[in-house]
Protein backbone atom coordinates (compact mmCIF):
# COMPACT_ATOMS: atom_id res chain seq x y z
CA UNK A 1 0.00 0.00 0.00
CA UNK A 2 1.28 3.42 -0.88
CA UNK A 3 2.35 5.54 1.97
CA UNK A 4 0.09 8.19 1.41
CA UNK A 5 -2.50 5.86 2.08
CA UNK A 6 -3.35 6.84 5.49
CA UNK A 7 -2.64 10.20 5.82
CA UNK A 8 -4.52 10.70 3.20
CA UNK A 9 -7.61 8.77 4.06
CA UNK A 10 -7.62 9.97 7.53
CA UNK A 11 -7.40 13.53 6.80
CA UNK A 12 -10.00 13.77 4.57
CA UNK A 13 -12.45 11.87 6.97
CA UNK A 14 -11.66 14.03 9.83
CA UNK A 15 -11.96 17.37 7.52
CA UNK A 16 -15.32 15.31 6.80
CA UNK A 17 -16.32 14.35 10.53
CA UNK A 18 -14.53 17.37 12.36
CA UNK A 19 -14.83 19.73 10.13
CA UNK A 20 -17.85 21.71 10.63
CA UNK A 21 -17.20 21.90 14.11
CA UNK A 22 -14.55 24.45 13.21
CA UNK A 23 -16.37 26.41 10.72
CA UNK A 24 -19.09 27.01 13.16
CA UNK A 25 -16.83 28.10 16.14
CA UNK A 26 -15.74 30.59 13.54
CA UNK A 27 -19.43 31.24 12.27
CA UNK A 28 -20.31 32.09 15.73
CA UNK A 29 -17.10 34.84 16.24
CA UNK A 30 -19.14 36.71 13.45
CA UNK A 31 -19.87 40.71 14.15
CA UNK A 32 -21.85 40.60 11.25
CA UNK A 33 -25.20 40.21 11.56
CA UNK A 34 -26.07 37.14 9.29
CA UNK A 35 -24.82 33.57 9.67
CA UNK A 36 -21.27 33.44 7.10
CA UNK A 37 -18.06 31.73 6.60
CA UNK A 38 -15.36 33.20 6.91
CA UNK A 39 -16.99 35.62 9.35
CA UNK A 40 -16.98 39.16 9.32
CA UNK A 41 -15.10 40.72 11.55
CA UNK A 42 -14.60 38.99 14.68
CA UNK A 43 -16.60 39.63 18.28
CA UNK A 44 -17.93 37.89 21.13
CA UNK A 45 -21.11 39.96 20.33
CA UNK A 46 -23.28 36.45 19.64
CA UNK A 47 -21.77 34.26 22.58
CA UNK A 48 -23.32 37.12 24.84
CA UNK A 49 -26.37 36.89 22.85
CA UNK A 50 -26.70 33.37 23.94
CA UNK A 51 -26.25 33.83 27.47
CA UNK A 52 -29.26 36.75 27.36
CA UNK A 53 -32.10 34.98 25.24
CA UNK A 54 -34.79 34.27 28.17
CA UNK A 55 -35.57 30.70 26.04
CA UNK A 56 -32.25 29.48 25.99
CA UNK A 57 -31.76 30.44 29.67
CA UNK A 58 -35.06 28.62 30.53
CA UNK A 59 -34.72 25.82 28.59
CA UNK A 60 -30.98 25.29 29.57
CA UNK A 61 -32.55 24.62 32.42
CA UNK A 62 -35.47 22.20 31.65
CA UNK A 63 -33.10 20.02 29.75
CA UNK A 64 -30.25 19.84 32.78
CA UNK A 65 -33.13 18.69 34.99
CA UNK A 66 -34.26 16.12 32.82
CA UNK A 67 -30.71 14.85 31.70
CA UNK A 68 -30.02 14.76 36.02
CA UNK A 69 -32.64 13.94 36.93
CA UNK A 70 -34.01 11.28 34.63
CA UNK A 71 -31.08 9.41 34.80
CA UNK A 72 -30.66 9.64 38.36
CA UNK A 73 -34.16 7.96 38.21
CA UNK A 74 -33.36 5.35 35.30
CA UNK A 75 -29.91 4.36 37.63
CA UNK A 76 -32.82 4.03 40.56
CA UNK A 77 -34.76 1.75 38.70
CA UNK A 78 -31.98 0.06 36.42
CA UNK A 79 -29.50 -0.61 39.11
CA UNK A 80 -31.27 -2.95 41.08
CA UNK A 81 -32.87 -4.49 37.53
CA UNK A 82 -28.85 -5.04 36.68
CA UNK A 83 -28.19 -6.65 39.79
CA UNK A 84 -31.33 -9.52 39.85
CA UNK A 85 -30.66 -9.90 35.85
CA UNK A 86 -27.00 -10.99 36.64
CA UNK A 87 -26.75 -12.70 40.36
CA UNK A 88 -30.34 -14.54 40.10
CA UNK A 89 -32.24 -16.91 38.35
CA UNK A 90 -35.02 -14.01 37.41
CA UNK A 91 -38.55 -15.98 35.77
CA UNK A 92 -39.21 -14.39 32.24
CA UNK A 93 -35.82 -12.25 33.08
CA UNK A 94 -35.37 -12.73 28.66
CA UNK A 95 -39.01 -10.86 28.54
CA UNK A 96 -37.82 -8.74 30.96
CA UNK A 97 -34.74 -7.87 29.37
CA UNK A 98 -36.30 -6.97 26.76
CA UNK A 99 -38.99 -4.92 27.57
CA UNK A 100 -36.38 -2.78 29.48
CA UNK A 101 -34.00 -2.23 26.85
CA UNK A 102 -36.64 -1.89 24.05
CA UNK A 103 -36.76 1.87 24.24
CA UNK A 104 -33.26 2.11 22.56
CA UNK A 105 -34.96 0.49 19.07
CA UNK A 106 -38.22 2.31 19.28
CA UNK A 107 -38.17 5.40 17.67
CA UNK A 108 -38.17 8.27 20.07
CA UNK A 109 -40.74 10.27 17.95
CA UNK A 110 -43.02 7.51 18.70
CA UNK A 111 -42.80 7.45 22.38
CA UNK A 112 -43.29 11.05 22.64
CA UNK A 113 -46.37 10.95 20.57
CA UNK A 114 -47.70 7.82 22.35
CA UNK A 115 -47.09 9.58 26.01
CA UNK A 116 -49.20 13.15 24.38
CA UNK A 117 -51.38 11.39 23.16
CA UNK A 118 -52.53 8.82 25.98
CA UNK A 119 -51.01 10.47 29.13
CA UNK A 120 -50.71 14.11 28.86
CA UNK A 121 -53.98 15.02 27.25
CA UNK A 122 -56.69 12.57 28.80
CA UNK A 123 -55.54 12.65 32.25
CA UNK A 124 -53.96 15.93 32.31
CA UNK A 125 -51.03 14.92 33.05
CA UNK A 126 -48.22 17.97 33.03
CA UNK A 127 -46.05 18.26 30.51
CA UNK A 128 -42.82 18.17 32.06
CA UNK A 129 -43.55 14.97 34.23
CA UNK A 130 -44.30 13.48 30.99
CA UNK A 131 -40.99 14.64 29.86
CA UNK A 132 -39.28 13.06 33.12
CA UNK A 133 -40.54 9.71 32.24
CA UNK A 134 -40.18 10.05 28.61
CA UNK A 135 -36.34 10.43 29.32
CA UNK A 136 -36.30 8.13 31.90
CA UNK A 137 -37.82 5.67 30.08
CA UNK A 138 -34.84 6.53 27.11
CA UNK A 139 -31.74 6.55 29.56
CA UNK A 140 -32.79 3.44 31.55
CA UNK A 141 -31.41 0.76 28.95
CA UNK A 142 -28.47 2.23 28.91
CA UNK A 143 -28.46 1.98 32.74
CA UNK A 144 -29.14 -1.44 33.03
CA UNK A 145 -26.49 -2.26 30.12
CA UNK A 146 -23.67 -0.06 31.51
CA UNK A 147 -24.29 -1.38 34.77
CA UNK A 148 -24.79 -5.19 33.80
CA UNK A 149 -21.35 -4.91 31.95
CA UNK A 150 -19.50 -4.00 35.05
CA UNK A 151 -21.92 -6.69 37.10
CA UNK A 152 -20.70 -9.00 34.85
CA UNK A 153 -16.44 -8.56 34.98
CA UNK A 154 -17.23 -8.88 38.79
CA UNK A 155 -16.80 -12.55 40.16
CA UNK A 156 -20.33 -13.31 42.07
CA UNK A 157 -18.81 -15.08 44.82
CA UNK A 158 -17.17 -12.25 46.46
CA UNK A 159 -20.88 -11.22 47.84
CA UNK A 160 -21.40 -14.63 48.72
CA UNK A 161 -18.59 -14.96 50.68
CA UNK A 162 -19.46 -11.61 52.45
CA UNK A 163 -23.08 -13.46 53.32
CA UNK A 164 -21.60 -16.19 54.34
CA UNK A 165 -19.29 -13.99 56.55
CA UNK A 166 -22.29 -12.89 58.39
CA UNK A 167 -23.51 -9.90 56.23
CA UNK A 168 -27.03 -9.06 55.32
CA UNK A 169 -28.11 -9.24 51.38
CA UNK A 170 -28.58 -5.80 51.38
CA UNK A 171 -25.81 -5.21 53.77
CA UNK A 172 -22.88 -6.97 50.99
CA UNK A 173 -24.72 -5.07 48.30
CA UNK A 174 -24.08 -1.61 49.49
CA UNK A 175 -20.61 -2.40 51.16
CA UNK A 176 -19.10 -5.02 48.88
CA UNK A 177 -20.97 -4.60 45.39
CA UNK A 178 -21.95 -0.81 45.00
CA UNK A 179 -17.31 0.08 45.54
CA UNK A 180 -16.57 -2.07 42.83
CA UNK A 181 -18.93 -1.29 40.28
CA UNK A 182 -18.69 2.83 40.95
CA UNK A 183 -17.12 3.33 37.87
CA UNK A 184 -19.75 1.39 35.87
CA UNK A 185 -22.62 3.65 37.06
CA UNK A 186 -20.37 6.96 36.90
CA UNK A 187 -19.92 6.02 33.12
CA UNK A 188 -23.93 5.04 33.03
CA UNK A 189 -24.26 8.50 34.21
CA UNK A 190 -22.76 10.60 31.87
CA UNK A 191 -23.90 8.17 28.97
CA UNK A 192 -27.66 9.05 30.11
CA UNK A 193 -27.01 12.57 30.79
CA UNK A 194 -25.63 13.35 27.35
CA UNK A 195 -28.00 10.81 25.55
CA UNK A 196 -30.94 12.95 27.45
CA UNK A 197 -29.69 16.17 27.03
CA UNK A 198 -29.06 15.91 23.18
CA UNK A 199 -32.49 14.03 22.70
CA UNK A 200 -35.05 15.46 19.65
CA UNK A 201 -37.34 12.69 18.91
CA UNK A 202 -38.69 11.95 22.15
CA UNK A 203 -39.13 15.95 23.33
CA UNK A 204 -40.39 16.68 20.18
CA UNK A 205 -44.14 16.39 20.69
CA UNK A 206 -43.61 16.54 24.34
CA UNK A 207 -43.38 20.96 24.46
CA UNK A 208 -46.14 23.30 25.72
CA UNK A 209 -46.22 26.35 26.64
CA UNK A 210 -42.61 27.52 28.27
CA UNK A 211 -41.64 23.99 28.52
CA UNK A 212 -39.22 22.97 25.88
CA UNK A 213 -35.95 21.36 26.22
CA UNK A 214 -32.84 23.19 25.00
CA UNK A 215 -32.83 21.13 21.01
CA UNK A 216 -36.00 21.87 20.94
CA UNK A 217 -35.80 25.61 21.30
CA UNK A 218 -32.59 25.85 19.10
CA UNK A 219 -34.84 24.17 16.43
CA UNK A 220 -37.55 26.87 16.69
CA UNK A 221 -35.22 29.63 17.00
CA UNK A 222 -33.74 28.32 13.53
CA UNK A 223 -36.47 28.51 11.91
CA UNK A 224 -37.47 32.52 12.46
CA UNK A 225 -34.03 34.01 12.88
CA UNK A 226 -30.60 33.83 10.65
CA UNK A 227 -28.32 35.25 12.90
CA UNK A 228 -25.41 33.62 14.49
CA UNK A 229 -26.69 32.99 17.75
CA UNK A 230 -27.67 29.27 17.25
CA UNK A 231 -24.07 28.81 15.39
CA UNK A 232 -22.14 30.41 19.10
CA UNK A 233 -24.93 28.09 21.00
CA UNK A 234 -24.07 24.88 19.50
CA UNK A 235 -20.70 25.76 19.88
CA UNK A 236 -20.74 25.93 23.77
CA UNK A 237 -22.55 23.05 23.93
CA UNK A 238 -19.83 20.95 21.95
CA UNK A 239 -17.05 22.61 24.07
CA UNK A 240 -19.38 21.40 27.21
CA UNK A 241 -20.06 17.67 25.42
CA UNK A 242 -16.32 17.66 24.98
CA UNK A 243 -15.25 19.46 28.59
CA UNK A 244 -17.43 16.50 30.33
CA UNK A 245 -16.37 13.26 27.74
CA UNK A 246 -12.32 14.92 28.46
CA UNK A 247 -13.17 14.56 32.59
CA UNK A 248 -14.61 11.64 32.26
CA UNK A 249 -11.87 10.18 30.29
CA UNK A 250 -9.25 11.46 32.40
CA UNK A 251 -10.37 10.02 35.72
CA UNK A 252 -12.52 6.90 34.37
CA UNK A 253 -10.97 5.55 31.57
CA UNK A 254 -14.82 6.27 30.48
CA UNK A 255 -14.38 4.31 26.98
CA UNK A 256 -13.58 0.83 28.77
CA UNK A 257 -16.99 1.03 29.87
CA UNK A 258 -19.31 2.15 26.48
CA UNK B 1 -26.54 -17.65 41.48
CA UNK B 2 -28.96 -16.76 43.94
CA UNK B 3 -32.38 -19.04 43.66
CA UNK B 4 -34.87 -16.72 45.86
CA UNK B 5 -37.87 -15.77 43.24
CA UNK B 6 -39.58 -13.05 45.19
CA UNK B 7 -36.65 -11.22 46.18
CA UNK B 8 -35.40 -11.18 42.00
CA UNK B 9 -39.06 -10.23 41.25
CA UNK B 10 -39.08 -7.50 43.66
CA UNK B 11 -35.52 -6.74 42.22
CA UNK B 12 -36.34 -5.98 38.38
CA UNK B 13 -40.06 -5.20 39.29
CA UNK B 14 -40.05 -1.26 39.13
CA UNK B 15 -37.72 -1.16 36.19
CA UNK B 16 -40.15 -4.03 33.78
CA UNK B 17 -43.34 -2.45 35.56
CA UNK B 18 -41.99 1.49 34.66
CA UNK B 19 -40.69 0.47 31.03
CA UNK B 20 -44.18 -1.36 30.64
CA UNK B 21 -46.45 1.42 31.60
CA UNK B 22 -44.21 4.18 30.23
CA UNK B 23 -43.08 2.88 26.91
CA UNK B 24 -44.20 -0.04 25.81
CA UNK B 25 -48.74 0.11 26.77
CA UNK B 26 -48.84 3.93 25.17
CA UNK B 27 -46.83 2.51 22.22
CA UNK B 28 -48.78 -0.52 21.67
CA UNK B 29 -51.80 1.59 22.23
CA UNK B 30 -50.66 4.11 19.44
CA UNK B 31 -49.78 1.29 17.33
CA UNK B 32 -53.79 -0.32 17.51
CA UNK B 33 -54.68 2.53 16.12
CA UNK B 34 -53.85 2.00 12.76
CA UNK B 35 -55.90 -1.14 12.19
CA UNK B 36 -59.26 0.28 14.36
CA UNK B 37 -62.30 0.80 11.80
CA UNK B 38 -65.85 1.83 12.04
CA UNK B 39 -66.22 -1.46 12.29
CA UNK B 40 -63.85 -3.72 13.59
CA UNK B 41 -60.28 -4.39 13.13
CA UNK B 42 -59.68 -3.46 9.42
CA UNK B 43 -55.87 -2.37 7.32
CA UNK B 44 -57.75 -0.01 5.01
CA UNK B 45 -55.72 2.78 7.06
CA UNK B 46 -52.52 0.65 5.44
CA UNK B 47 -53.95 1.21 2.42
CA UNK B 48 -54.86 4.67 2.18
CA UNK B 49 -51.96 5.49 3.36
CA UNK B 50 -49.85 3.47 0.59
CA UNK B 51 -52.54 4.64 -2.31
CA UNK B 52 -51.28 8.87 -1.99
CA UNK B 53 -48.33 9.10 -4.03
CA UNK B 54 -46.04 11.26 -1.69
CA UNK B 55 -46.89 8.88 1.05
CA UNK B 56 -45.20 6.51 -1.48
CA UNK B 57 -42.38 8.88 -2.38
CA UNK B 58 -41.50 9.58 1.08
CA UNK B 59 -41.68 6.44 1.62
CA UNK B 60 -39.35 4.54 -0.76
CA UNK B 61 -36.68 8.07 -0.66
CA UNK B 62 -36.58 6.54 3.31
CA UNK B 63 -35.80 3.49 2.27
CA UNK B 64 -33.23 4.63 -0.47
CA UNK B 65 -31.48 7.19 1.31
CA UNK B 66 -31.09 5.27 4.60
CA UNK B 67 -29.20 2.26 1.90
CA UNK B 68 -27.21 4.79 0.02
CA UNK B 69 -25.83 5.91 3.57
CA UNK B 70 -25.19 2.77 4.65
CA UNK B 71 -23.47 1.89 1.44
CA UNK B 72 -21.09 4.80 1.34
CA UNK B 73 -20.49 4.81 5.00
CA UNK B 74 -19.21 1.48 4.56
CA UNK B 75 -17.21 2.18 1.86
CA UNK B 76 -15.31 5.52 3.61
CA UNK B 77 -15.41 2.78 7.30
CA UNK B 78 -13.23 0.20 5.31
CA UNK B 79 -10.62 2.66 4.36
CA UNK B 80 -10.13 4.69 7.36
CA UNK B 81 -10.50 0.95 9.17
CA UNK B 82 -7.60 0.28 7.32
CA UNK B 83 -5.95 3.22 7.85
CA UNK B 84 -6.30 3.09 11.83
CA UNK B 85 -5.92 -0.33 12.25
CA UNK B 86 -2.02 0.04 10.81
CA UNK B 87 -1.18 2.90 13.22
CA UNK B 88 1.15 2.54 16.07
CA UNK B 89 -1.26 2.33 19.44
CA UNK B 90 -0.76 5.76 20.73
CA UNK B 91 -1.51 6.82 17.22
CA UNK B 92 -4.40 4.66 17.21
CA UNK B 93 -5.78 5.25 20.41
CA UNK B 94 -6.08 9.21 19.33
CA UNK B 95 -7.35 8.20 16.06
CA UNK B 96 -10.45 6.60 17.49
CA UNK B 97 -11.06 9.66 20.54
CA UNK B 98 -11.35 11.96 17.18
CA UNK B 99 -13.61 9.55 15.39
CA UNK B 100 -16.03 8.81 18.53
CA UNK B 101 -15.82 12.55 19.79
CA UNK B 102 -18.73 13.55 17.15
CA UNK B 103 -21.36 11.24 18.82
CA UNK B 104 -21.05 13.07 22.19
CA UNK B 105 -21.92 16.37 20.51
CA UNK B 106 -25.24 17.49 19.66
CA UNK B 107 -26.67 16.18 16.75
CA UNK B 108 -28.46 19.95 16.58
CA UNK B 109 -24.85 21.56 16.27
CA UNK B 110 -23.80 18.93 14.34
CA UNK B 111 -26.71 19.14 11.42
CA UNK B 112 -26.70 23.38 11.64
CA UNK B 113 -23.23 23.50 10.39
CA UNK B 114 -24.17 22.19 6.84
CA UNK B 115 -26.30 25.11 6.92
CA UNK B 116 -23.25 27.48 6.88
CA UNK B 117 -21.17 25.17 4.35
CA UNK B 118 -24.29 24.68 2.39
CA UNK B 119 -26.63 27.31 2.46
CA UNK B 120 -26.84 30.32 -0.65
CA UNK B 121 -23.86 32.33 0.99
CA UNK B 122 -22.13 29.44 2.55
CA UNK B 123 -18.44 28.42 1.66
CA UNK B 124 -19.24 25.62 -1.10
CA UNK B 125 -21.17 28.66 -3.71
CA UNK B 126 -18.97 31.15 -2.43
CA UNK B 127 -15.82 28.77 -4.07
CA UNK B 128 -18.12 27.71 -6.81
CA UNK B 129 -18.59 31.71 -7.60
CA UNK B 130 -15.52 32.57 -7.30
CA UNK B 131 -13.92 29.97 -9.49
CA UNK B 132 -16.24 30.70 -12.23
CA UNK B 133 -17.64 27.40 -12.17
CA UNK B 134 -21.10 28.99 -11.59
CA UNK B 135 -22.64 32.53 -12.28
CA UNK B 136 -25.14 32.28 -8.93
CA UNK B 137 -25.66 30.18 -6.13
CA UNK B 138 -26.82 26.74 -6.33
CA UNK B 139 -29.58 25.40 -4.02
CA UNK B 140 -27.98 22.77 -1.98
CA UNK B 141 -29.98 22.82 0.98
CA UNK B 142 -33.43 21.54 1.07
CA UNK B 143 -32.40 19.04 -1.42
CA UNK B 144 -31.78 14.91 -1.28
CA UNK B 145 -27.50 15.78 -1.39
CA UNK B 146 -27.72 18.17 1.45
CA UNK B 147 -29.76 15.40 3.95
CA UNK B 148 -27.16 12.20 2.27
CA UNK B 149 -24.70 14.64 3.52
CA UNK B 150 -25.63 14.75 6.76
CA UNK B 151 -27.04 11.59 7.61
CA UNK B 152 -23.48 10.38 6.44
CA UNK B 153 -21.82 12.88 8.79
CA UNK B 154 -24.10 11.81 11.51
CA UNK B 155 -23.66 8.01 11.14
CA UNK B 156 -20.10 7.50 10.06
CA UNK B 157 -18.76 7.15 13.48
CA UNK B 158 -20.85 3.92 14.35
CA UNK B 159 -19.50 2.49 10.55
CA UNK B 160 -16.03 2.75 11.56
CA UNK B 161 -15.70 1.50 15.21
CA UNK B 162 -17.41 -1.18 14.09
CA UNK B 163 -14.91 -1.96 11.11
CA UNK B 164 -11.74 -1.03 13.29
CA UNK B 165 -12.85 -3.41 16.38
CA UNK B 166 -13.33 -6.35 13.41
CA UNK B 167 -10.22 -5.67 12.01
CA UNK B 168 -8.39 -5.81 14.73
CA UNK B 169 -9.55 -9.36 15.57
CA UNK B 170 -8.80 -10.74 11.98
CA UNK B 171 -5.75 -13.10 12.67
CA UNK B 172 -3.09 -10.99 11.87
CA UNK B 173 -1.15 -13.01 9.21
CA UNK B 174 -4.49 -14.16 6.83
CA UNK B 175 -3.44 -11.11 4.72
CA UNK B 176 -0.04 -11.76 4.22
CA UNK B 177 -0.78 -15.56 3.95
CA UNK B 178 -3.19 -14.29 1.32
CA UNK B 179 -0.70 -12.01 -0.84
CA UNK B 180 2.55 -14.71 -0.53
CA UNK B 181 -0.09 -17.26 -2.15
CA UNK B 182 -0.53 -14.81 -5.09
CA UNK B 183 -3.94 -12.92 -4.23
CA UNK B 184 -4.67 -9.10 -5.61
CA UNK B 185 -5.94 -6.68 -3.70
CA UNK B 186 -9.52 -7.01 -4.68
CA UNK B 187 -9.16 -10.78 -4.02
CA UNK B 188 -7.95 -10.23 -0.38
CA UNK B 189 -10.61 -7.78 0.42
CA UNK B 190 -13.39 -10.24 -1.39
CA UNK B 191 -12.30 -13.46 -0.36
CA UNK B 192 -10.18 -12.71 3.21
CA UNK B 193 -11.07 -9.80 4.79
CA UNK B 194 -14.60 -9.02 4.11
CA UNK B 195 -15.52 -12.91 5.67
CA UNK B 196 -13.66 -12.33 8.51
CA UNK B 197 -15.16 -9.02 8.99
CA UNK B 198 -19.01 -9.87 8.50
CA UNK B 199 -19.62 -9.32 12.05
CA UNK B 200 -18.55 -5.99 12.35
CA UNK B 201 -19.58 -4.80 8.87
CA UNK B 202 -23.21 -6.16 10.42
CA UNK B 203 -23.44 -4.43 13.52
CA UNK B 204 -22.53 -1.16 11.54
CA UNK B 205 -24.61 -1.72 9.13
CA UNK B 206 -27.44 -2.33 11.16
CA UNK B 207 -26.64 0.86 13.19
CA UNK B 208 -26.26 3.48 10.84
CA UNK B 209 -29.41 2.13 8.30
CA UNK B 210 -31.93 2.40 11.04
CA UNK B 211 -30.09 5.33 12.21
CA UNK B 212 -30.64 6.94 9.28
CA UNK B 213 -34.11 5.94 8.64
CA UNK B 214 -35.19 6.87 12.10
CA UNK B 215 -33.34 10.21 11.82
CA UNK B 216 -35.28 13.42 12.69
CA UNK B 217 -33.29 16.38 12.70
CA UNK B 218 -30.98 15.68 10.09
CA UNK B 219 -34.39 15.97 7.18
CA UNK B 220 -35.64 18.65 9.44
CA UNK B 221 -33.18 21.22 9.42
CA UNK B 222 -31.47 19.85 6.04
CA UNK B 223 -34.74 18.74 4.08
CA UNK B 224 -36.98 21.02 4.88
CA UNK B 225 -40.94 20.47 3.96
CA UNK B 226 -39.21 19.53 0.47
CA UNK B 227 -36.96 16.24 1.29
CA UNK B 228 -39.99 14.71 4.04
CA UNK B 229 -38.69 11.26 5.28
CA UNK B 230 -40.90 8.81 7.51
CA UNK B 231 -39.97 10.86 10.67
CA UNK B 232 -40.66 14.34 9.43
CA UNK B 233 -43.64 12.97 7.40
CA UNK B 234 -45.02 11.43 10.75
CA UNK B 235 -44.72 15.06 12.63
CA UNK B 236 -46.15 16.99 9.78
CA UNK B 237 -49.60 14.55 9.55
CA UNK B 238 -49.97 15.24 13.58
CA UNK B 239 -49.40 19.35 13.63
CA UNK B 240 -50.37 20.07 10.36
CA UNK B 241 -53.07 17.82 10.04
CA UNK B 242 -53.99 16.18 13.52
CA UNK B 243 -54.12 13.02 11.40
CA UNK B 244 -53.55 9.96 14.24
CA UNK B 245 -54.05 7.22 12.35
CA UNK B 246 -51.18 8.12 9.82
CA UNK B 247 -49.25 8.61 12.18
CA UNK B 248 -50.03 5.00 13.87
CA UNK B 249 -49.02 3.90 10.63
CA UNK B 250 -46.06 5.94 9.96
CA UNK B 251 -44.94 4.42 13.28
CA UNK B 252 -45.62 0.56 12.54
CA UNK B 253 -43.80 0.84 9.54
CA UNK B 254 -40.54 2.72 11.24
CA UNK B 255 -40.79 -0.24 13.61
CA UNK B 256 -41.02 -3.23 11.72
CA UNK B 257 -38.59 -1.77 9.62
CA UNK B 258 -35.97 -1.40 12.24
CA UNK B 259 -36.73 -5.10 13.46
CA UNK B 260 -36.52 -6.40 10.34
CA UNK B 261 -33.12 -4.63 9.25
CA UNK B 262 -31.79 -6.31 12.48
CA UNK B 263 -32.78 -9.70 11.76
CA UNK B 264 -32.16 -9.90 8.01
CA UNK B 265 -28.70 -8.54 8.69
CA UNK B 266 -28.11 -11.03 11.64
CA UNK B 267 -29.62 -13.53 9.19
CA UNK B 268 -26.88 -12.63 6.81
CA UNK B 269 -24.09 -12.68 8.84
CA UNK B 270 -24.46 -16.02 10.19
CA UNK B 271 -25.65 -17.77 7.06
CA UNK B 272 -22.11 -16.59 6.20
CA UNK B 273 -20.42 -17.71 8.76
CA UNK B 274 -21.94 -21.46 8.15
CA UNK B 275 -20.04 -21.82 5.66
Amino acid sequence: MSRLYTPTILGLVLLFLIGPFVIIIAASLSAGETLAFPPDGLSLRWVIKVFEVESFRTSFGISMFLAIGGTLAALVLGIPAAYALARYKVPFGETIRTVVSAPIIVPGIIVGLALLRYLVVPFQFGILPALFLAHTALILPYAVRVVSASLNNLRGDIEEAAVLLGSSRTGAFFRVVMPNIRGGILAAFILGFVTSFNQVPVSLFLSGPGVRTLPIDMLAYMEITYDPSVAALSALLAFMSLGIVFLAERFLGFSRYV
Amino acid sequence: MFQNRAEAFALVLPAAVFAGVTFLVPVVVLLSEGFRGADGWTIQAYIDFFSHPLNRTVFVRTLKLAAMVTAVAAVIGYAAAFAIVNLPPKGKGRMIGLVVLPLMISPVARTYAWIVILGRTGIVNQALTSIGLSDEPIRFLFTETAVFIGLLQLFLPLMIISLVSALENMPRDAVPAARVLGANWFQVFWKVILPLTREGLVIGGTLVFTGSMTAYITPAILGGSKVLMLETLLYQRVTVANDFVAASVIALILIVMAFAANLLLKRLATARNKR
